[in-house]
């Protein structure tokens, strides 16, 4: 059979496109972008952490658009952030500028300012409440006047309260070690094609984007044995980061001149991981080192799993794939991964009918040769 | 007079009719050219990670820029999210600070005001949340 070819589809694509949408309406329900905003918080967080945008809005739209496929809300983001300038950096946000919601210590349960769940599924039994398929306004206001009549008790604090980080207290007591502050620009992978090795800004800017599954199967791997990194998890924080900007031409740079320009919501996590080092006497001892996690909005799973990999990535003399950065940090993008995957199913036509004439010239030549 | 961090971290978190009320007051005493009517883009957010104190770009936040003229000072409003209102609001504010408009003068003592409310607010958000905090009591095995 000779190569062959094709052209045409155009109808059968225009009718498919049409039959999308038929396939979301033909119910009559609309789904709402406020309705998602307000009920589909961690699928929001999760779609702007992998597409690296934070706007929830255009999270929920893209959510909506994608009929809930977190793929492919992902990647409506990604291509509407291509459209849209770069109008400013940051200046430098430092995390224990937290406006903290959540924060919690697996090493310590004494830590200094407390434990504080804050709005948490992690002690809820797994049960499907039925009760939500028929759940009805009136009693959820009443639920929430109760609640709010509660709440209207308690008496406020003096000012607002910030929380310091654990680690900072074993720093002081030297069980961890200082480090300087490393101003060096970060190197963004938006802008440059990451290279290998690649720098722990790069390594950061990548985990930080992945996709939430590969992540944390990854970060899982190493614990199961395909890595060395058993963490405890020193502190995770869920909070409001503020942040602000320079102004981009006057003269005088000075921090009280900046613009606040608003928060956004994060989960930082900070893992020790206990390593084995020389000291001076060439002696072993054990020291404690920090794997380091972050991403948008509340996913605190990521983050963990994030700081594993951090830590991993950190010790490339292991012989593991989970601390092969190339392993690790080429194949976590959410967009890279399933794209390349989701392609396999485009016409491959011409290059498999190639294969396919390879196949059948070797058998018609092994053919011959046994006769 | 109050500085740009201070004021614009009140008028972002505070009721945005303050800022409303800001620039309306300025609009009708003073000519405003729009240098650049609000409009989305992004802005790269720069982290201090803690395990190395390295920097490291986290990603992007949406945000709306508006760019506004008065006495030929251009004044600057930047918010994160599509809010394009505040953002007008926003640079008009900071023209007139800019202009050294005689208004903000006069504003000093409200934004205090809202900066007061907006931390009561917070302080009693905190409170109700800290009902979340464990107690923990050591258990004699």
């Amino acid at each position: 059979m000779g190569y062959v070819a094709v052209k045409g589809g155009t109808n059968a694509i225009e009718a498919s496109i049409e039959r999308l949408k038929y396939d979301r309406i033909k119910d009559e329900e609309i789904l709402e972008v406020n309705t998602i905003l307000a009920t589909m918080k961690a699928m929001i967080d999760h779609v702007m952490s992998e597409s690296s945008l934070y706007s929830p809005l255009l999270a929920a739209l893209a959510i909506k658009q994608a009929e809930g496929s977190m793929e492919e809300a992902v990647f409506l983001m990604r291509a509407h952030r291509s459209t849209l300038p770069r109008l400013y950096y940051s200046q430098t946000v430092e995390s224990e500028s937290m406006l903290v919601e959540r924060r919690i210590s697996a090493s310590f349960k004494d830590i200094p300012g407390g434990q504080l769940l804050g709005a948490t599924r992690d002690y809820t039994h797994r049960l499907l409440d039925f009760e939500l398929i028929d759940e009805d306004q009136n009693h959820n206001e009443q639920w929430l006047r109760d609640y709010k009549d509660k709440l209207a008790e308690i008496k406020a604090l003096d000012g607002v309260q910030y929380f310091p980080k654990v680690v900072d207290y074993l720093r002081e007591e030297g069980l961890f070690k200082r480090h300087e502050m490393d101003n060096e620009k970060p190197d963004d992978i938006t802008k440059q094609s990451l290279h290998f090795p690649a720098s722990r800004s790069a390594r950061l800017q990548v985990l930080t984007r992945g996709q939430t599954g590969a992540v944390t199967s990854l970060g899982y791997a190493s614990l199961r044995g395909y890595g060395q990194v058993h963490p405890t998890v020193g502190e995770v924080r869920v909070g409001d980061l503020p942040i602000y900007v320079a102004h981009p031409n006057e003269m005088e740079q000075n921090e009280e001149n900046e613009f606040y320009i608003g928060e956004i919501k994060v989960t930082e996590v900070e893992s020790f991981v206990p390593v084995t080092v020389k000291n001076e006497q060439n002696e072993s001892e054990l020291e404690f080192e920090i794997g380091y996690g972050i991403c948008y909005g509340q996913n605190e799973t990521k983050a963990i799993a994030m700081s594993i990999l951090d830590q991993c990535l950190e010790h490339p003399e292991a012989e593991f794939p989970t601390h092969d950065e190339e392993f690790v940090l080429l194949h976590i993008d959410s967009v890279e991964a399933t794209g390349f995957i989701s392609h396999l199913k485009l016409p491959h036509y011409v290059t498999f009918q190639s294969k396919l004439d390879s196949v059948r010239q070797v058998k018609k030549g092994g053919f011959k040769d046994e006769n | 007079m109050m500085k740009r961090r201070k004021r614009t971290q009140i008028l972002i978190q505070s009721d945005h009719r303050l800022a409303k009320d800001f620039a309306e007051s300025i609009i009708q005493n003073y000519n405003c050219q729009e240098i650049v009517a609000p409009h989305y883009g992004l802005t790269m957010v720069k982290m201090r990670e803690s395990a190395k104190n390295s920097l490291f770009y986290i990603g992007e936040v949406l945000v709306t820029e508006a760019k506004v003229e008065i006495n030929n000072q251009i004044g600057i409003g930047i918010v994160v999210g599509m809010q394009d209102e505040l953002a007008r609001h926003l640079a008009i504010i900071d023209a007139a600070y800019k202009a050294n408009l005689p208004e903000t003068m006069e504003w000093n003592s409200q934004l205090q005001r809202a900066e007061q409310q907006v931390i009561n607010k917070r302080a009693k958000e905190q409170a109700e949340l800290f009902e979340t905090k464990v107690n923990f009591e050591t258990m004699d095995v």
